[in-house]
């Protein structure tokens, strides 16, 4: 009984001091709770798209930090169903960013006589050499999928790419996706239509 | 052409299982790196919050101060009249109801005057005997 009372202790007292809650603060506190638990629902995802559009997972990891960052200072005060799609079209635009200066920097590094960097993309031989265990054989359908999919995606035009990764990764509806990309559902439709094409194309019908 | 919002074909469910699969394989570092990211963009907007949320919330308090203040000044300078303006408004209406009330009038006229100057008269008489 009395370890009872010692749990609820702390549970009663501020309900004894009912007029002393600052209510605005208790407003932040339930809606900082609300966008820590979307933004945990989405950032895997939301990461495998930048790096799926961008190759590079640092360049992956800022971008969807920057949409964090973005969309908690910007619209945290918007109603929680429109976070999602108000998210990706952050996220898409930072890509965007980051591509385009990446395409500046390669032009101006192709000018340079010396590249320093050049072994930067080179394979790393320990993450690249084979696991000495030996796999279940599903395991190994599941990489080949995962690898074959990942490089099909690569390839994709940039719209056809988010439109099927929302859809198929996210799980976006029509409207939501047009809200994300900043395009008509007609637009969405078409690029979601040509990504399945190209992808169906390269990887067969049945893959998995 | 691809129905967005009908169900998936199979191609599109593999594909899903193919991207959930690869979702789950995203390294613990990265996964690391992404939840410290979720928690500074989350305290970097609490940290900003308070410049302006908190100056919102104190102004109702600062309207209703100024309100107050206001009307302690109108009454303030309503002092000479004696008395507050609900009560004068008040006399005003009963004193109009006296004068439109020609009855009542004819009352006062007719009625007791000398009895209330004998009355005076006889207090007079007995304070000035004792």
């Amino acid at each position: 009984m009395s370890e009872f009372a010692t749990l609820a202790s702390p549970y009663i007292m501020p309900a004894a001091r009912h007029g002393d809650v600052d209510l605005t603060d208790l407003e932040a506190q339930t809606r900082s709770r609300a966008l820590n638990q979307f933004l945990a629902g989405v950032e895997l995802k939301a990461f495998k798209m930048a790096q799926a559009a961008l190759r590079h997972e640092d360049d992956a990891l800022d971008a969807v930090q920057d949409a964090m960052l973005q969309l908690v200072r910007a619209y945290s005060d918007r109603p929680a169903e429109q976070w999602k799609p108000l998210f990706y079209r952050i996220l898409e635009n930072r890509i965007r960013d980051m591509q385009r200066r990446r395409t500046v920097r390669g032009r101006v590094i192709a000018w340079l006589p010396f590249r320093g960097d050049e072994g930067d993309d080179e394979p790393d031989p320990i993450a690249q050499a084979p696991s000495p265990e030996p796999q279940p054989p599903r395991r190994l359908e599941l990489d080949q999928a995962v690898a074959g999919l990942e490089k099909a995606l690569g390839e994709l035009p940039g719209r056809q790419r988010q439109a099927f990764l929302l859809r198929a990764l996210e799980g976006l509806d029509v409207a939501e996706t047009a809200a994300a990309m900043g395009c008509s559902q007609g637009s969405v439709k078409t690029h979601y239509f040509r990504a399945l094409q190209a992808l169906r194309a390269q990887l067969g019908e049945l893959y998995v | 052409m691809s129905p967005m919002n009908e169900p998936l074909t199979e191609f599109e469910r593999n594909a899903r299982v193919v991207l959930e699969e690869s979702v789950s394989r995203i390294d613990g570092r990265t996964r690391s790196r992404l939840n410290q990211a979720r928690h500074a963009a989350l305290e970097a907007a609490g940290a900003r919050r308070p410049a302006w949320w908190r100056g919102l919330t104190l102004m109702p308090t600062a309207g209703a101060a100024a309100a107050a203040l206001l009307v302690a000044v109108v009454l303030w300078h309503r002092q000479p009249s004696g008395e507050p303006p609900v009560l004068e408004a008040q006399h005003a209406a009963e004193d109009m109801d006296l004068l439109a009330d020609s009855e009542a009038l004819e009352l006062l006229d007719g009625w007791d005057g000398p009895f209330y100057e004998w009355a005076t008269a006889q207090t007079d008489n007995v304070q000035s005997e004792g």
